[in-house]
């Protein structure tokens, strides 16, 4: 006996902005949806590029000639759906970004780079109606490449990533991680205070006949080395999930990795806009049916901005010292 | 049309590591993602600003209309952003009267001991403008 099918209507946002009814095949002896021959990611996509919109609105960035017309363009999408679907709306914010990175280059971020790319990609994605599996694919592209080039100048290129002199040096010398230093690393504020001091830069030529020891306790040293190893080893580990074919890896793996990298990473990493982008661009590789997910996306984008906004560093510090 | 982000992103990120090789474009600068790889940023680079001219030879501290020029020139110091960076102390120093015929420009980064981790500025490069 032949399958009989009925539809379930469910409102929807239309490609212009309106609402619409949209219906799915269901059986209905088991009541069970109809197997489709592909998924749909349109809500999916719509929270990806919500998030970018409001990461857009959360770090306002550029000039005043750029400034205004990224946030401008921003708050629209977030208002209404029509522009949030807008391939020119897109475009128009790729164009900004590319000027606001030629303005003053060489001076802005890896992640304004990123975003440029990210927003080129949404408009030409949005140009060919239904085309989700092609910005998931960018996205994946994007991540993986970015994460190619981390790795490889950390691995290969710089002289000092992988001896631990970065971390050492930075988590020594670098205010934004004093607190790691001290909660974590076990430095004293006396010791950090210290430590900055002798590892002050000296001119050109000039040597000290007795040169200031610097404070490392173990725990500190075993810090420095496990983030640099950590950061290579995870790094790597986003490039490979993201630019293998999809079909030879599960999807669950990629994301797993993805929030992993976030929600380790800019709890110390000072650059909440990279993180939020890298988020947007992972909830864009979901369909619709990867509900949990999104959720996880949306809620790790919420928690970045907590580890921004919080110093939560400081505040266990005066909590256990007063 | 999915893979024109991708390529652009490895296009610009490939010529970042060109001009980091050629040009000492910083890592962290230039779209090619080696942010927190390398102790080469802005921290621990700089230009050194000596002004000459007829009784007078004088260091300069960077006043603060021109931190982003010699931010721009200390991320990567090619010829264009150095002689920006000369031109406008020129211009700064005749504006405020004083005498200037020459600027001479030193790059500087820091090296770290591997044992010790102590730091110390090298010169890497010297760019001398006679002012017109």
């Amino acid at each position: 006996m032949p399958m009989r099918t009925i539809a379930l209507r469910e409102l929807a946002f239309t490609g212009d902005g309106g609402l619409s009814v949209r219906a799915d095949a269901v059986d209905v002896r088991t009541g069970k949806p109809e197997p489709q021959p592909s998924r749909s990611a349109g809500r999916a996509r719509d929270v990806a590029l919500s998030l970018t919109a409001v990461a857009l609105l959360l770090r306002p960035m550029g000039p005043w000639f750029v400034r205004p017309a990224i946030l401008a363009v921003a708050v629209l999408m977030i208002l209404s759906p029509a522009m949030l679907r807008s391939a020119a709306a897109w475009g128009a914010i790729a164009v900004l970004v590319a000027i606001r990175i030629g303005d003053d280059w060489p001076l802005a971020d890896n992640h304004v780079y990123l975003l440029g790319y990210w927003a080129l990609a949404i408009a030409l994605s949005l140009r060919t109606a239904g085309d989700e599996a092609g910005l998931a694919f960018s996205s994946r592209w994007l991540i993986g490449l970015a994460f190619v080039f981390a790795v490889l100048w950390k691995a290969v290129l710089s002289p000092d990533f992988l001896d631990g002199r970065f971390f050492r040096v930075t988590l020594l010398t670098d205010p934004r991680f004093g607190g790691a230093a001290q909660l974590i690393g076990g430095l004293s504020r006396q010791q950090l205070e210290a430590n900055r001091k002798a590892l002050q830069l000296l001119p050109a030529g000039a040597e000290l006949l007795e040169p200031p020891a610097i404070a490392e306790p173990a725990r500190l040293r075993l810090l420095a080395m496990a983030a640099t190893w950590g950061i290579v080893a995870l790094e790597s580990a986003v490039a490979f999930a993201m630019l293998l074919p999809a079909a030879t890896i599960r999807s669950t793996f990629r994301h797993a990795l993805l929030l992993l990298f976030c929600g380790t990473t800019y709890l110390f990493a000072p650059v909440a806009g990279f993180g939020w982008l890298l988020l947007a661009m992972g909830a864009a590789q979901l369909d619709d049916t990867q509900v949990g997910w999104r959720r996880a996306y949306v809620a790790a984008f919420l928690v970045v901005i907590f580890y921004g906004e919080v110093p939560w560093a400081d505040l266990t510090l005066a909590a256990r010292w007063g | 049309m999915k893979m024109v982000a991708p390529a652009l992103l490895a296009a610009v990120a490939s010529a970042q590591i060109v001009l980091s090789r050629t040009v000492d474009l910083t890592a962290w600068k230039g779209g090619g993602f080696g942010m927190f790889a390398t102790l080469d940023h802005a921290g621990y680079r700089g230009v050194d600003i000596v002004v000459d001219a007829p009784d007078r030879s004088e260091t300069l501290q960077v006043p603060a209309s021109l931190e982003v020029a010699v931010a721009r020139a200390a991320a990567c110091p090619a010829d264009r952003a150095l002689r920006a960076v000369a031109e406008a102390v020129v211009a700064r120093e005749r504006r405020q009267q004083r005498p200037v015929s020459r600027v001479t420009l030193t790059f500087w980064r820091a090296d770290f001991d591997r044992a010790t981790l102590h730091g110390s500025e090298r010169s890497v490069r010297t760019f001398v403008y006679d002012a017109p």
